[in-house]
């Protein structure tokens, strides 16, 4: 499913190259679930980043479901992405203005579906993550937890082959984050979509498959083929 | 979920910005479209007040100066010529210095062959031709200085040392004639003025203000006027003949640099508008990078995140141009509607705007462009957003 061949990434901050990631090489099966952990500043969000082809490394390949992420251009990956990635971040980052379902159904815009057949399947994924109720709710009116039951409905109604999730439970209580953990755990097994979920939170071990850790921008446990 | 939907709900998103920025917007338009009516009106007063066949005849070295009476019988017979009058300015004040109005000394006999288009109902110029103190009056004046019909009014001469007396006999509708001039017979001043000038105004040796003449057809105005010009030609008071457009046009030239000068504020004040707008513009777009990051992640290209900021300045532009077109349609038009009216006098230049649907489609047009215009640079720079980056920056 993922293949990570020699990846690197440096970043300029300021006058200052930052090595981000180095020579990195994993892979991932489909299906798996997947806890991307370790400190702060040792490359997670970057090689999050590059999974869900939102960024390109300097060197190396990047390849998922069997497309090499460097051949595409900056339409072609958001194309791709549109496609293929559903995205979760830590502030669930829903639109203020829209209401839950709609939130739901922004990724459905980018399609050629119909009106209503956008909202039955924004109304179906709201479901799935257990907030039918609240389909009418902006996110204002949701509690934490909820909002990033939203968010990760918004990530799986396109059905993409690649859920990514940057801390989803950075920001919740200990109830909230087990309930989103366990989410993101029946949604990798009952649609057997293959999870990749950078995370600070020990307690994301009980839920995953496998747990890579990284040190300084390079891989020190875990992605071995 | 729709693109006019999410169009729509960002320009709620708070509600008191975007009402004020479209209300900017919309007064901006309304001083535009009353600007940009203003060399209209002036077209308006022109064609209202002015006919294609009549012709104005004055000394050439100015309207102060004097005519020998003795001209009128010349132009008479002149081919082509319908009918003369004449003009005599009184400069009669009503009761106190500030009632100045126009008042002229005219032949009466003519009055109706030489202003058919005022409207003036005929038993009023039979009464004028008929009675040795009367007088016609325009709407307005009649209104502003509460006067009815056979009414005897004083008017103390400034031109003339002498004060007479009036008796109002018709009005000159607002709606097609002169609606602030007060007309009365030459001969009836001729009369009052003969004592002391031993010698009669209205006669061999008298003098007029202007000539009025009439010709039979558009056609011959040209000729008329060069045979008029060539007959005075080296005699004791040279005559410039032009048209009453041109005449008319002679006063109402000083405005137009006022009005160009108009033109450029109102020019500046859509400028300030754009900068307004497009202050609140990238102001919503900066706020909102944290969400265009996340559409874009979510697979969004710059196309339609371009399309979606430009469509809600351009839907305000286009809002707040309908709101300042529709206030200025309804405003001026009532304006114009009212200056005809007997009771208009008070509005003076103002009852005269009239605001035609190609000013309204220019107003609409310019609140496009605003909104455009303001839109484009924060919508650009949202639209090209480099997304790792602003995740990164941003959360």
């Amino acid at each position: 499913m993922i293949e990570v061949r020699d990846v690197s990434r440096v970043y300029q901050r300021g006058v200052d190259l930052v090595h981000a990631l180095e020579h990195v090489t994993l892979h991932i099966p489909a299906g798996r679930f997947v806890a991307l952990m370790g400190p702060s500043g040792s490359g997670k969000s970057t090689l999050l980043n590059l999974l869900a082809g939102l960024d390109r490394p300097d060197t190396g390949e990047v390849v998922v479901a069997g497309q090499p992420l460097s051949r595409l251009d900056e339409d072609g990956l958001a194309a791709w992405r549109a496609r293929h990635v559903g995205l979760v971040f830590q502030f669930y980052n829903l639109l203020p203005v829209l209401s839950a379902v709609e939130n739901v159904e922004l990724p459905l815009l980018l399609t050629t579906l119909a009106r209503a057949e956008r909202r039955r399947r924004a109304e179906i994924a709201l479901a799935a993550v257990g907030l039918a109720d609240r389909a009418r709710h902006r996110p204002q009116q949701l509690s934490g937890g909820e909002q990033q039951r939203v968010a990760i409905a918004r990530a799986i109604v396109t059905d993409p082959d690649l859920l990514v999730a940057d801390e989803p439970t950075g920001d919740l209580d200990a109830r909230s984050a087990v309930e989103v953990l366990t989410l993101l755990r029946e949604l990798n097994r009952a649609f057997d979509k293959t999870v990749v979920m950078v995370t600070h939170d020990p307690r994301a071990e009980r839920f995953v498959d496998e747990v890579m850790r990284l040190d300084k921008g390079v891989l020190v446990d875990g992605g071995r083929p | 979920m729709t693109y006019p939907r999410l169009v729509a709900r960002n320009l709620l998103r708070h509600p008191l910005r975007t009402v004020l920025t479209t209300t900017s917007i919309a007064l901006s338009i309304f001083l535009v479209c009353a600007v940009l009516t203003l060399p209209g009106a002036l077209d308006a007063i022109l064609a209202h007040w002015s006919s294609d066949v009549r012709i104005t005849v004055h000394h050439k070295a100015g309207l102060t100066y004097w005519l020998p009476y003795a001209f009128l019988a010349k132009l008479r017979n002149l081919p082509h010529v319908a009918a003369v009058n004449h003009y005599s300015w009184f400069g009669g004040i009503y009761d106190e210095p500030k009632n100045m109005f126009p008042n002229f000394a005219v032949d009466p006999e003519t009055v109706a062959q030489m202003w058919p288009d005022y409207g003036i109902d005929p038993g009023a110029l039979e009464r004028f031709r008929k009675v040795r103190n009367a007088a016609l009056v325009g709407e307005q004046t009649m209104s502003k200085f509460g006067w009815r019909i056979g009414q005897e009014i004083t008017l103390k001469g400034t031109v003339f040392p002498v004060d007479l007396t009036f008796q109002i006999v018709g009005v000159i509708p607002a709606a097609s004639g002169n609606p602030v001039v007060l007309w009365f017979n030459y001969r009836y001043l001729s009369e009052a003025m003969e004592p002391r000038f031993g010698t009669a105004l209205a006669g061999p040796t008298g003098v007029v203000g202007m000539i009025w003449l009439r010709a039979d057809s558009p056609a011959h105005v040209g000729e008329i006027m060069r045979t008029v010009d060539e007959l005075f030609r080296n005699s004791e008071a040279e005559v410039a003949a032009e048209t009453e457009k041109s005449f008319i046009q002679s006063f109402t030239s000083t405005f137009e640099g006022l009005i160009h000068v108009i033109l450029a504020v109102g020019f500046l004040v859509v400028l300030a508008v754009v900068l307004i707008a497009a202050n609140t513009s990238a102001m919503g777009v900066r706020e909102r990078l944290p969400e265009i990051a996340v559409l874009k992640s979510l697979g969004f290209r710059r196309r339609p995140i371009l399309a979606v900021l430009l469509a809600e300045s351009t839907l305000q532009g286009l809002v707040g141009g309908l709101l300042g077109a529709g206030a200025a349609w309804i405003i001026l038009g009532a304006l114009n509607r009212a200056g005809k009216t007997a009771g208009g006098a008070f509005l003076g230049p103002l009852g005269s705007f009239h605001m035609s649907p190609t000013v309204a489609a220019e107003g609409v047009a310019v609140a496009l462009a605003v909104g455009l215009v303001a839109g484009a640079v924060p919508a650009w720079n949202g639209a090209r957003l480099n997304v790792v980056e602003a995740l990164r920056r941003l959360f």
